[in-house]
């Protein structure tokens, strides 16, 4: 037989704290090095040290980013769970274990390849051994599969840059896996990886990096945050960049980096720095955009500017806080008591996060409204393929204030909340200017800004928010349209689910179902995703959460004739999502639809 | 036809005047608004440099009766200190006056009053302190003294939040206490609290016309009147020549030179109190506490604190105000950026 090529999935089962990402860093790392699309997935507990983790790896020349919904090699480090480990896999999957964890490993319909990995580890460090061992397995899958030496080496000086000792025992380690691999293991491989043309421009970086450097590009001068899984890196990583990239003329910091005291403050302090004319921002998870939503309800009725990145975990409570899920959506289109309704961006790639991470405060400062992020722990915290960040193709909107007396005295009939210019968005001056103060309020205002419980005027106020927001549909991100000649069924979905459509629509095409794809970037949702129903037969609704809650933000909002063509299909269970789940339930779903 | 006062930037104090009250005729809080216009006009602060702060109930609705020419936010329940915070960090040029009430800061607002002071966010934080909710018809508050009744229902059974005591454990660079009835002393610790750069805060006892006025309430004019414990009498100063004459006392006095330059002299009455001594502040405090009385005076005094806008080492340009260019790196910076991600 000959051996399946850039096409497998790996799975390595270790126990959090003990080293292992390094190493699976450093496989993912060199294959993609070797220029194979490959892409890993970090499931792990919300633990520091000794609970169960999984990396999973997945090639693809198909381009798939799922973890796959099958394992061909399983790499067993944690005794914790190595017989469940066993249990739940298909024979023929080739089995890698430490054989220092002294676990029987009984499965005679799988190959079963031990190593004596913590033994070995002890001779290069007695200290180290327990996190050495990690670098033994990857010396066995190098051997394994095929992994160059030299892709090897470019990850491990990546992993480790600098620090010298840590390379070269790492190193070592691999080798010594390789070879032992190579002396004692009687196994004809059936994976390999295949060097392929790598473009020298792609690389792997995390969505939560990739929007902090979106925010830093996007003026972000005050960032506010409570640390919280899986949000946490977006701040510590504007933390990190802010120095390097941006320095005042005076050598002074030209973002405020403020450690709120929970996510309350934070959303407090990006509306105080809206309020007086910056560009505040902070990131958090579902729990923390349950608490901010008394402040996010103020931010749409006093219209000032702001912007909450919301990286998704799995809820309701504190769930399951290191999965993911796209259970937030309904909650932050309309967060907060009373009518509202918000701009949330939806970025389903790394280059989208960086995108929509400056076009964020230029949506909040013209809509002069809070604008969410809206990303999950699968796109954040994981690694995607970039070929880079591209500049932004405007200048920064500020909206409209009024800065100087002579502005003010061309607007007729200035009034804080009038709509001078028809669009529902009215003018607004900042504090310390001088020019119309006015005090802020959450209660009632006219269109002075003057505490008003008029029913006309409350009325009239709700009506122009209504009309300002949903003004924004068409100048928010379109929808992202792949589309079929047949035009029979058309999937709408969004978000990290991005990573796995294709390999959806492949396996649904090979059920013979021709498919049109629209990946909806941004609520208030476009109008071309209304075109796109209307052209279409039928609408699937895919979702990673259980109710389906973009398929119910669509049925509210579509109009009365369309609704019997939408179909929601929505699963969750805190994986990213695997193409098989969602496939066999499209297809079961547009079976009951015949019926 | 009298000639109008002006202060030293040449106002009127009407300058410095907001809208007409709806609060309850003889309400506490109307009198240390009136101190509030009092005093910003003759410190000659510019009106439009103020950002007038609050969060909710009777006290927080009082920036809309004062300093008219202000910006102002009216937040929601005890998350002022929050939204304080962010206007702070991106326009340090502002001076904010906030005011608060004892349910807004002691209840639900106590963890954003405790952090603001901890980052020394530079702030004149006053509390009307009356011991019960007004806005929601006369609820005790977290402030209410041992022992203390209002109008209607029991007693309370419940010790007090002294926000003072508190925020003098905190290290609060500016505590003092004072009475919306004592308007020499509230006038001049105002003054002084507005020439201070740092946290400031003065907790006023204002009594409830409406729901706590009566004898045995803590808070009432009465009660107050008759238990007031002066630290110290209080003359401010100011850098610039001032617009009344203050006479040098003839007793004993010490003096606290104010950021601005200004003075804060304080005259002993009785034993000297030593305000840069948080220990002396407590034991006025818990003494006073003791025998059912109020302190009032600066309680303590710290001015070599870091505020928090300079433990960050900002732009002395306000964030806010600069140019895209400082705020947006460079095109070439994303190419280098993305070239080192390339491992190039």
């Amino acid at each position: 037989m000959s051996p399946r090529i850039n096409d497998f999935t790996i799975n390595i089962a270790t126990a959090n704290g003990t080293g292992s990402q390094s190493a699976n860093l450093v496989i993912l790392h060199s294959m993609y090095e070797m220029g194979v699309p490959v892409s890993g997935k970090n499931l792990f507990p919300s633990n520091i040290s000794g609970l169960p983790t999984w990396f999973i790896i997945r090639a693809s020349d198909a381009g798939y980013q799922a973890p796959g919904d099958f394992t061909h090699i399983q790499v067993m480090m944690n005794k914790d769970t190595w017989q469940k480990d066993l249990d739940k896999l298909d024979p023929g999957t080739v089995i890698i274990y430490n054989q220092d964890a002294k676990l029987p490993v009984e499965r005679d319909d799988c190959i079963v390849l031990g190593m004596p990995m913590t033994k070995m580890a002890r001779s290069i460090s007695p200290k180290m051994a327990k996190l050495m061992a990690n670098m033994y397995y990857v010396g066995a899958l190098a051997h394994i599969l095929n992994i160059e030496h030299e892709a090897i080496e470019k990850a491990i000086s990546q992993q480790f840059g600098g620090k010298e000792k840590a390379i070269e025992w790492n190193m070592q380690a691999i080798s010594e896996g390789r070879e032992y691999a190579k002396e004692n293991w009687d196994y004809e491989t059936e994976y390999l990886v295949e060097k392929r043309e790598k473009d020298p421009n792609t690389f792997l970086i995390e969505g939560n990096e990739a929007t902090a450097l979106g925010a830093i590009y996007g003026g972000i001068n005050m960032l506010s945050w409570y640390p919280i899984t899986p949000s946490s890196s977006v701040a510590e990583s504007i933390i990190a960049w802010i120095p390097k990239l941006r320095e005042g003329d005076d050598g002074g910091t030209t973002c405020a980096v403020v450690q709120a005291e929970d996510e309350l403050a934070a959303a407090g302090m990006v509306l105080g720095a809206g309020w007086a004319g910056g560009r505040g921002m902070t990131c958090t998870s579902g729990p923390g955009i349950s608490l901010m939503s008394e402040f996010i309800g103020l931010f749409y009725f006093a219209e000032v500017p702001g912007v909450i990145w919301d990286v998704n975990r799995v809820g309701p409570s504190t769930g399951l806080p290191t999965r993911t899920q796209q259970g937030d959506l309904s909650m932050l289109y309309e967060a907060s008591h009373g009518d509202t309704q918000h701009i949330v961006l939806i970025p389903g790639t790394v280059n989208e996060c960086f995108e929509f991470g400056w076009r964020a405060f230029d949506y909040a400062d013209r809509f002069q409204t809070m604008v969410f992020g809206f990303g999950d722990l699968d796109l954040g915290m994981n690694r995607w393929s970039t070929e880079g960040f591209e500049y932004p193709d405007k200048p920064m909107d500020r909206g409209k204030v009024i800065r100087s007396k002579e502005q003010m005295d061309a607007i007729s009939n200035y009034g804080r909340y009038r709509d001078v210019d028809g669009d529902g968005i009215a003018y607004r001056t900042l504090p310390g200017s001088g020019l119309d103060p006015i005090l802020y309020r959450g209660t009632g205002h006219d269109e002075d800004g003057i505490y008003s419980e008029d029913p006309k005027v409350y009325h009239a106020t709700m009506e122009r928010l209504r009309r300002k927001i949903d003004g924004a549909r068409d100048i928010l991100p379109a929808p992202i349209i792949r589309e079929e000649k047949e035009k029979s069924i058309g999937i709408i979905f969004y978000g990290s689910m991005e990573n796995t459509i294709v390999e959806i629509d492949d396996m649904l095409e090979e059920n013979g179902l021709s498919i049109s794809t629209c990946r909806v970037r941004a609520l208030p949702y476009h109008s071309e995703v209304q075109s796109f129903i209307e052209r279409h037969e039928k609408i699937i609704v895919l979702e990673i959460n259980r109710d389906g809650q973009l398929f119910g933000i669509l049925r509210k909002e579509l109009p009365v004739h369309l609704l019997s063509k939408i179909h929601s299909v929505a699963y969750s269970d805190g994986l990213p999502p695997r193409a098989k789940v969602y496939s066999d339930m499209i297809i079961d779903t547009l079976d009951e639809v015949e019926l | 036809m009298s000639i109008m006062k002006l202060n030293v930037i040449d106002l009127e104090k009407s300058e410095y005047k907001g809208g007409k009250s709806s609060l309850c005729p003889g309400c506490g809080h109307d009198q240390i608004s009136n101190v509030i216009i009092q005093a910003a006009w003759e410190n000659g602060i510019r009106p439009e440099g103020i950002a007038k702060m609050s969060g909710i109930g009777c006290s927080s609705k009082t920036p809309a009766y004062f300093l008219g020419k202000s910006h102002g936010f009216n937040t929601v329940h005890g998350r002022m200190p929050s939204v304080t915070t962010g206007a702070n960090m991106v326009n340090k040029n502002l001076s904010f006056l906030a005011v608060s009430g004892d349910g807004d800061t002691a209840s639900i607002g106590i963890g954003q009053f405790i952090h603001a002071i901890r980052r020394n966010l530079d702030m004149v934080y006053i509390i009307e302190n009356n011991g019960v909710y007004g806005l929601t018809k006369g609820q005790y508050s977290a402030t209410v003294e041992k022992g203390s009744k209002k109008k209607k229902g029991a007693m309370n059974e419940q010790a007090p939040i002294d926000l003072c005591a508190m925020a003098v454990n905190l290290g609060c660079s500016f505590v003092a206490r004072s009475f919306s009835g004592s308007k020499k002393q509230l006038t001049a610790l105002l003054r002084a609290a507005m020439s201070h750069k740092g946290m400031a805060i003065i907790d006023v006892i204002s009594p409830c016309v409406t729901f706590a006025n009566n004898d045995e309430s803590y808070k009432s004019y009465n009660y107050v009147k008759e238990n007031d414990e002066i630290l110290h009498i209080v003359d401010y100063i100011p850098h610039f020549s001032p617009i009344e004459a203050v006479e040098v006392p003839a007793g004993e006095f010490k003096e606290i030179k104010l950021f601005d330059g200004s003075t804060l002299r304080l005259e002993t009455v009785g034993s000297e109190h030593n305000p840069n001594d948080p220990v002396e502040a407590l034991r006025a405090i818990h003494e006073a506490d003791r025998e059912g009385r109020h302190v009032t005076g600066l309680l303590y005094y710290n001015p070599d604190m870091k505020t928090a806008t300079e433990t960050l080492g900002l732009t002395d340009t306000p964030l806010m105000a600069l140019p895209d260019s400082q705020l947006r790196p460079s095109e070439e910076s994303l190419e280098l950026l993305n070239a080192g991600f390339r491992g190039n």
